[in-house]
């Protein structure tokens, strides 16, 4: 492929991930209007709230879709306040790191149909095609995310932001064990990390032969410990507002503040685009979009479906965010180490066990919702007999 | 043997174009933003009372035991990776981990070296590493 493609693809997909991002920001806003009975953002139109452009648009609101633009604008022309207490050089490259970190490991990720071996025709519709690392790169280059919110705690030499990042840390180097163990279960399905094959994959086997349907507890897994590495709530423990301000960025203001969220809300966009070509098939959906279909606009549906699918997830994200109480540290903590770690091994050892004697794939589905049950099971008599114990030692 | 370095330089590419992103974003900002320093601004935010002492204290050792079982257990799954790719993958020339004795002795390497993650996380357990209180 010439590099003037790949220079093409790079630049709509840049504008396209940031332009959604805005956008992103207004949907949380609306969608946790509409869960709390509000009316939401509705005022600014295109004109911005501007005199000399109201004349244009004759002052319509275009429910609320110019906010994210005014919002653009006015963090660019705000002050960017930089405390005489902090590590100038650390405070000025956390943010650099949260927007790199979040836009490089969308690098790998196919958000399209990609040549296969079937069809080596098609369009690469992926930044960097035919990587076989694939999810593994986007590991380790999102788990760099960790030093934005670390040097940005420790650089604002705030106690808030201190205690913000440490926390921060544990839990994302926590909850990446549990993301690796639910991976692996897949890798060994497919035979492969590179993320186009692993679609193709499933796109060969159709409808039935979606990750999902194998591995309903490894997608489970996967997605909690996404969560927590996006640090979305319930796992938003790093930037609590009610106990710590705004955790790692409360030093932080106008554009250095927006890189933060562009970053997190880049995350989010990989991780639901992750979820749909992991476990739900990529672009393939029954009857339209089905890996030999090659009717006009075929290409633009797979695109669609993919999109479609990872918007699914994301919305999902913002309606969990708006419904669950954040946790406890100590019980995000167990959940990771107590909860998801053994559950990730006991499946990663029955899917081994599975694949050693050639059994069908489906034993799979059984054996996730039995272990499933058996940890909730667990759970909930620890956790009785637990309160029983604190209940007495009041009592005593 | 061919490399898969060419591979890579669309990574390189977009690598770039990013850094140009955020250093041209910064940049602008700091051109058209204004720049009022106040001494109330230079000081830390603790939601308005003045602040005491520094930020940068002791914090708790759990905070060091994490990190040292995170490192403990990444590694271990960074051993897994190459496996679970390699050992039931269907190559069209053939896996030679398929079939015989050797994938009999892969599956039995691979338990024993679960078993010992398995027994290192339960020593960890019973040794109250997990427990945040």
């Amino acid at each position: 492929m010439s590099l003037l493609v790949t220079f093409v693809i790079i630049v709509v997909v840049m504008t396209a991930i940031l332009g959604i991002n805005s956008y992103l920001i207004l949907l949380e806003r609306k969608t946790a209007a509409w869960i709390q009975d509000r009316v939401g953002p509705n005022r600014v139109g295109f004109d911005l709230g501007l005199p000399f452009l109201k004349r244009l648009t004759g002052g319509f609101h275009f429910w609320g879709l110019g906010q994210p633009i005014a919002d653009g604008l006015k963090f660019l022309f705000k002050e960017q306040v930089v405390p005489a207490h902090v590590d100038k050089v650390l405070y000025f490259v956390a943010p650099c790191v949260a927007v790199i970190t979040a836009l490089l490991s969308f690098a790998v990720v196919p958000f399209g149909p990609t040549p296969t071996s079937a069809n080596p025709d098609v369009f690469p519709f992926v930044i960097a095609p035919n990587i076989d690392i694939g999810i593994v790169f986007v590991f380790a280059v999102s788990s760099l995310a960790v030093y934005a919110i670390i040097l940005g705690g420790w650089a604002s030499n705030n106690k808030y932001s201190m205690i913000g990042a440490l926390r921060s840390s544990a839990q994302i180097i926590s909850y990446e064990i549990p993301l690796g163990l639910s991976i692996l279960v897949v890798a060994m399905m497919t035979g492969s990390l590179n993320l186009e094959k692993i679609v193709a994959r499933q796109a060969e086997d159709g409808f039935f032969g979606w990750n999902i349907w194998f591995q309903p507890l490894a997608w489970l897994i996967f997605f909690t410990a996404a969560l927590a590495e996006t640090n979305r709530l319930p796992f938003d423990l790093p930037e609590c507002e009610q106990e710590l301000v705004g955790g790692f960025h409360t030093e932080y203001s106008a554009i250095k503040f927006v890189m933060f969220f562009l970053g997190e809300y880049t995350h989010m966009i990989t991780v639901s685009y992750l979820t749909a070509i992991l476990f739900f098939g990529g672009w393939h959906f029954p009857f339209i979009a089905e890996g030999d279909s090659t009717y006009p606009g075929a290409t633009a549906v797979k695109i669609l479906v993919l999109a479609g699918k990872a918007a699914l997830f994301i919305f999902f994200i913002m309606v969990l965010r708006w419904s669950l109480p954040r946790f406890r540290y100590d019980q995000l903590m167990r959940l990771a180490w107590i909860v998801l770690i053994p559950l990730g091994l006991l499946n990663l050892v029955f899917a081994m066990f599975v694949r050693h004697w050639e059994l069908s794939r489906w034993w799979l589905l059984p054996i996730s919702v039995v272990l499933f049950v058996a940890a909730g099971l667990i759970g909930t008599l620890v956790s009785t007999q637990e309160k029983r114990v604190i209940g007495h030692a009041h009592q005593a | 043997m061919d490399s898969d370095l060419p591979l890579l330089y669309p990574i390189v590419l977009y690598l770039v174009l990013i850094l140009a992103f955020v250093a041209g974003t910064l940049l602008i900002s700091h051109w058209i933003a204004p720049r009022r320093p106040h001494p109330v601004k230079d000081m830390p935010y603790e939601s308005g009372m003045d602040p005491v002492g520094d930020a940068r204290r002791h914090f708790d050792v759990k905070f060091y035991l994490v990190a040292i079982l995170f490192l403990v257990f990444d590694v271990e799954l960074l051993f897994l990776y190459p496996w679970a790719v390699s050992a039931y993958a269907d190559s069209p020339e053939g896996n030679p981990l398929r079939g015989g004795i050797l994938q009999d002795a892969v599956f039995v390497t691979m338990l024993v070296f679960l078993t010992t993650v398995a027994l290192a996380y339960i020593y960890a357990l019973r040794k109250g590493v997990f427990r945040w209180r």
